[in-house]
């Protein structure tokens, strides 16, 4: 579609009024409004009341078991005194009253949806969460709709479908509001999708406009003039950077968390990994899978693109958040866009054009020697590519969980200057072989063995100086970090672990504070708000789940018929942690 | 996500042979899969298992167990992309194993066609409208060929 050039200004405008003034209130309001808490995702909060010294007497103050054994992702909302939190698969929504003794529930919204798209998540019923904007709650439901609830009722304001289950999408991730758009994608980068973000209407659902993540310029919505990639040039890069029509399958989901900056008015996304697995199936760039998009959120205009891993070979989505902040860069004071990268290296790009500044792995990687920073594009080692010809690629790092999973949203503290990163210590042997394409079905051919990185543990987690790209502290863990991360003014921040410990650690030193056992893995994010009572609570989603209901075998214990051998990289992992969500509150 | 699915898939001929055979409940659907191949989820269609399919216990295999079934059945497994969600071997990934002599919907000859032709609610596709009965029935054979173990674990840790 086209908007007006006046009513798109307008439209900027109108945003940059509102975020001069959230920033003129540089006080933390207390809230958590957005999945990850302001529109640049840092997941920094500006409360102090839990501190390095006080931080050892954290206790549990409330919990709440939803009743649900799906991977419990992303994060509760706080707004006006209501905790809102969304559930895996069935989607329940619930609206806690903070103001009350015991939180009692204000409602709980349980949309129909259709338990077929169980069938169609590549990797478990997952759910990253809701946002919160103008009266609104907006969240996605596994089927492929896009609902708004009233937040005071729980009455369901409009309801519109926005992804095809037949088609393979499903949708997992959680929008975000800019202005009157609500943005979102769909996930299905393992059944051959047609990638794209989409804009609603905040007020009726009503589709606004449709960016393809490939395919034609039209389609993509990429502008001669307006669309300034800053490695590439020409026309049609997102059609002819792939084989004949294998853009129409390949993939691109958009799975992960959105951000974005009000002065340069550009939305960020991430996209996932092209399809099939096979990549000779799909020879080219396979523009702009695996990349990072930077477009307006008033037309979905593109303006810039940068792919992180051009003709990925080994499922290296790039749906983690990009996380907006200004740092020095040699002696100049950036605006930045920070991404970690399933594909193990941290990245640290200008935001308002995309030049790669930076470019350092951040955990084990050997696919590729190092990123070149005047064209942008990795030095690949030409022993780690796969493609059904090359047989079965022995030692691949990291493996295709990521260095980091997209899932676990890092944090960035403007106090430290850090970023606290869960990462993962993983490799893997790949095989591909050609995929068919039938709409609806996997889109991949591949096996892959996972092993344990170098050290043998298979999970850390980090703090990184993304100024410099190095590692400035880490905290080993048993298995996998996959929970998100969040960090506070009083230098604290928290993460979860697979085992079921809910830890916090001093921000600037990594020393470990505290910890407490949750019951089941955490792969959610915690948050932290500012309560009724004026205390400072830290809140946070137990339940394994994600690719760990596939990889880690036996976790589950609801289905009779579906009793699963140990996973041969993790053998134990089901010794400390079932399935089960349950939402924790801690306090002072 | 660790992707045990390893199969050829030679989708163009194997979806043309699998319309060109048998009777039954769907063939004026699977007649149309050669081209334009329909999407395999129609999820609209699991209301037929309940209301309109003949019940499973009346369906009888017209496939004897012969091994040249089950190996057809096992390319199909492959080319439909059956071991994307099951895995390769049919031993369980986001779908369920088929090789561990459980079942949530009955292990008959008969269930295992409903499943496969008419979908189950939690996200098996119907394979009514891209495959004929006779390539369901070349599925079931391959799937009650494969060994179940004798004995299930049902402790995982001593």
């Amino acid at each position: 579609m086209t908007i007006p050039n006046g009513l798109r200004t307008a439209f900027g405008a109108l945003i940059l009024t509102a975020v001069l003034v959230s920033a003129v209130c540089a006080q933390d309001d207390g809230q958590w409004t957005r999945p990850g808490k302001d529109l640049g995702a840092t997941r920094y909060s500006a409360l102090t009341e839990i501190t390095a010294e006080n931080a050892g007497r954290l206790r549990p103050t409330w919990t709440f078991s939803t009743g649900v054994l799906g991977g419990h992702e992303g994060q509760p909302l706080v707004v006006d005194g209501t905790l809102y939190v969304v559930t895996p698969y069935p989607n329940v929504l619930y609206a806690f009253d903070l103001t009350k003794e015991d939180y009692p529930l204000r409602f709980k919204y349980r949309p129909d949806v259709n338990p077929a798209a169980v069938g169609v998540a590549c990797c478990d019923a997952v759910n990253r969460g809701a946002v919160y904007a103008e009266g609104r709650i907006v969240y996605n439901l596994l089927d492929g709709r896009t609902v708004a609830v009233h937040a005071e009722t729980g009455r369901e304001l409009w309801k519109t479908k926005v992804a095809e289950l037949a088609t393979g999408e499903t949708i997992t991730m959680a929008p975000l509001v800019v202005g009157d758009r609500v943005l979102l994608g769909p996930s299905g980068g393992e059944y051959g999708i047609h990638g794209w973000l989409k804009a609603l209407d905040l007020t009726t659902g009503s589709v606004v406009w449709t960016a393809r993540n490939m395919g034609p310029d039209s389609v993509v919505l990429a502008t001669p003039g307006t669309f300034k990639p800053f490695y590439d040039k020409g026309t049609d890069l997102a059609l002819d950077s792939w084989s004949g029509d294998s853009w129409q399958r390949g993939g691109a989901p958009v799975w992960g968390w959105l951000s974005y900056d009000a002065a340069l008015d550009l939305v960020y996304y991430g996209t996932g990994n092209p399809g099939p697995y096979n990549s000779e199936q799909r020879p080219g760039d396979n523009k702009w899978s695996s990349s990072v998009l930077a477009r307006r959120p008033g037309d979905g205009e593109l303006v810039w693109a940068y792919q992180f891993t051009p003709n990925d070979n080994w499922d290296y989505d790039a749906n983690a958040e990009n996380i907006l902040t200004e740092l020095t860069i040699g002696d100049r004071l950036r605006k930045v866009l920070v991404h970690f990268d399933k594909n193990g290296f941290a990245y640290t790009l200008d935001r308002a054009t995309g030049e790669l500044l930076v470019a350092e792995p951040y955990v084990e990687v050997n696919w590729a020697k190092r990123v070149d920073l005047a064209t942008g594009r990795p030095v690949v080692d030409p022993s780690k590519l796969t493609g059904k010809s090359r047989g079965m690629v022995r030692n691949i790092c990291p493996n295709l969980e990521g260095g980091k999973s997209p899932a676990s949203p890092a944090s960035y503290s403007p106090r430290t200057g850090l970023f606290y990163v869960p990462t993962n210590n993983l490799c893997m042997d790949w095989q591909s072989d050609d995929a068919a394409y039938i709409a609806g079905t996997p889109y991949v051919s591949a096996n892959i063995p996972y092993t344990a990185g170098p050290g043998g543990h298979l999970g850390a987690f980090i703090a990184w100086d993304a100024t410099t790209g190095r590692r400035v502290w880490e905290i080993r863990e048993k298995f996998p970090v996959w929970s998100g991360s969040v960090v506070t003014a009083g230098d604290v921040t928290f993460y979860g672990t697979l085992d079921g410990w809910f830890k916090a650690a001093d921000a600037r030193t990594g020393q470990l504070l505290w910890k407490f056992k949750v019951g089941s893995g955490v792969v959610g994010a915690p948050i932290t708000y500012r309560g009724p009572d004026g205390k400072q609570y830290v809140a946070v989603y137990a339940g394994i789940g994600g690719d760990w209901f596939l990889i880690a075998g036996d976790v589950r214990s609801d289905d009779p018929a579906d009793v699963r051998p140990p996973s041969d990289f993790a053998p134990d992992l089901a010794r400390y942690t079932s399935q089960g969500g349950m939402l924790w509150i801690f306090a002072l | 996500m660790d992707l045990r699915a390893v199969k050829p898939a030679l989708a163009a001929t194997l979806l043309a042979l699998a319309s060109c055979g048998g009777s039954g409940p769907a063939d004026s659907e699977a007649g149309s899969a050669t081209r334009n191949v329909p999407a395999a989820v129609r999820y609209d269609q699991y209301g037929s298992a309940a209301n309109l399919a003949p019940p499973a216990e009346d369906l009888v295999n017209p496939l004897s167990e012969n091994t040249r079934d089950a190996e057809q059945g096992e390319v199909l497994f492959g080319a439909m992309n059956c071991d994307g969600c099951h895995g390769a071997g049919a031993v369980g990934f986001v779908g369920p194993s088929l090789v561990d002599g459980r079942w949530r919907y009955g292990g008959e000859d008969g269930a295992l066609f409903h499943s496969i032709f008419y979908g189950r609610p939690r996200g098996m596709p119907a394979y009514g409208g891209l495959l004929s009965d006779t390539a369901v029935w070349q599925l079931v054979t391959y799937v009650r060929s494969q060994p179940v173990p004798g004995v299930v674990p049902t402790v995982a840790w001593q």
